[in-house]
């Protein structure tokens, strides 16, 4: 479980907050706290005052793979094989080895056919899936994926879903404007002016929010 | 006023783009896989990079403009003031438009993504063009300002608008539906009738025509009429 406590950090302001394993989709408006709370969670940033724990331990202390919502801002190397070879690398697992699981790795993904294209001449969505492969391939407990669906298609963000799953990450939590997506995960938080106003499964917090822009369209349409 | 693409192709190793085809007067939506090529056709169309081969004729197009994909490749202020002034437009005004009121000195850099998105997006539709081109307008945008810029292009009329998206769930009323499918751009034609043969369309729009409810246009409201039709 992550167990958030009087957090306070810029805008951000939560009480009390429990996270479950499992997919969790942070929803609500353009500067409503999403990212700020996103980056304490994966210990990218410290909060002012309160506390978080997962599974009992501090987010710096925790395996994390982390892809920013700006896709330029991932990106440390130049071809996509050396960006998703560096988690390994700096965590000194042997040539070899290294070698095997990105190959392996690059197929799960189903990005081999990029696996020499240099990342800066991709397009958005192929950035944020080799983003995301380099966040997976060291088996993260924790993922946290600030808006990546906004760069992918519809079939992919569904097959990127399933493959997420398979990570064997034990917590995902991501922000999305997507809510076609946010109705696919097992929780939603939605979050207004640093706070959460609602929290819950996706039909117990869409149905506070079914007069407003961000009720799932094919909801809205019985379909 | 048109764009006329006469067997223009762009080709890197093994991936090639072919298009040809007239961009008339109106809202074109194109939509394509995820590296299917549809910024380098974005970019092509606004004249920043050369076909391979081919030719791109732009007709009595005298303004145009482009919005990237990524809204931080258009910074080039160092605060939100001298961000709105670098498009010739009043800060005080633009900044208003988007809540972005009191952070006239704040740099653009540390906006939210969202945010900054709606800043550009604001700058971009301050004046008009005879051409617009749009790539992936709606990324990062909260679904209460999808709905508003969706409104705002529906209510543009004049001169040729392109919007490059993958969205699936809000659109402004659309004219013409383009696809990239199989390395060329297709025309699908004149909505509604170019909905079924739209293979990119959202999950929503092809549940509807499976029901036989096609939709008049794209926008929410054309999208419920269809639901509700019995």
């Amino acid at each position: 479980m992550i167990t958030i406590r009087d957090l306070r950090c810029g805008l951000l302001d939560i009480g009390s907050l429990d996270i479950e394993p499992g997919i969790t989709s942070i929803i609500g408006p353009n500067g409503s706290g999403k990212t700020t709370l996103l980056k304490l969670l994966a210990g990218i940033t410290i909060p002012e005052s309160g506390e978080i724990l997962v599974d009992d331990r501090s987010p710096r202390n925790v395996e994390t793979g982390w892809v920013n919502e700006f896709p330029d801002r991932n990106i440390l190397f130049d071809t996509v094989a050396d960006e998703v070879a560096s988690p390994l690398r700096f965590r000194r697992i042997p040539c070899n080895e290294t070698s095997r699981r990105v190959t392996s790795h690059l197929e799960f993904m189903h990005v081999t056919h990029l696996s020499t294209r240099s990342i800066r001449e991709l397009s958005g969505g192929e950035k944020i899936l080799v983003a995301i492969a380099a966040a997976a391939i060291h088996h993260p407990d924790l993922l946290v994926l600030d808006e990546c669906d906004s760069h992918l298609n519809e079939s992919r963000a569904q097959e990127t879903d399933q493959l997420l799953k398979e990570t064997g990450a034990r917590y995902i939590i991501r922000c999305t404007q997507q809510m076609e997506s946010a109705a696919r995960s097992d929780r939603l938080i939605y979050l207004e002016q640093g706070r959460v106003i609602h929290n819950g499964s996706p039909p117990e917090v869409f149905s506070s929010l079914a007069s407003s822009a961000f009720y799932p369209l094919s909801w809205r349409c019985g379909l | 006023m048109r764009i006329v693409l006469d067997d223009v192709r762009i080709s890197r190793e093994e991936w090639s783009l072919s298009a040809r085809g007239i961009f008339t007067e109106g809202t074109h939506l194109v939509s394509g896989d995820i590296g299917s090529g549809k910024t380098t056709l974005s970019l092509m169309l606004a004249g920043l990079l050369k076909p391979s081969s081919g030719t791109i004729g732009r007709e009595e197009i005298v303004s145009r403009m482009i919005s990237f994909q990524f809204p931080e490749h258009h910074v080039t202020g160092s605060t939100l003031r001298e961000e709105c002034a670098s498009w010739g437009i009043d800060p005080d005004t633009v900044l208003a438009s988007v809540n972005l009121t009191g952070k006239e000195d704040f740099p653009p850099l540390k906006l939210s993504r969202g945010e900054l998105k709606r800043l550009h997006l604001a700058c971009v539709m301050a004046k008009q063009y005879d051409l617009l081109i749009l790539d992936e307008p709606f990324s990062s945008l909260d679904c209460r300002e999808k709905e508003r810029i969706c409104n705002d292009l529906s209510l543009c009329t004049q001169g040729i608008t392109i919007i490059f998206t993958h969205e699936q769930m809000q659109f402004p009323r659309v004219d013409f539906i383009w696809e990239i499918t199989g390395g060329s751009l297709c025309s699908r034609g004149r909505l509604p009738d170019a909905l079924p043969a739209w293979e990119h369309a959202p999950a929503v729009i092809k549940k509807l025509i499976r029901r036989g409810n096609l939709p008049e246009n794209l926008t929410q409201k054309d999208l419920m009429e269809a639901a509700c039709r019995t």
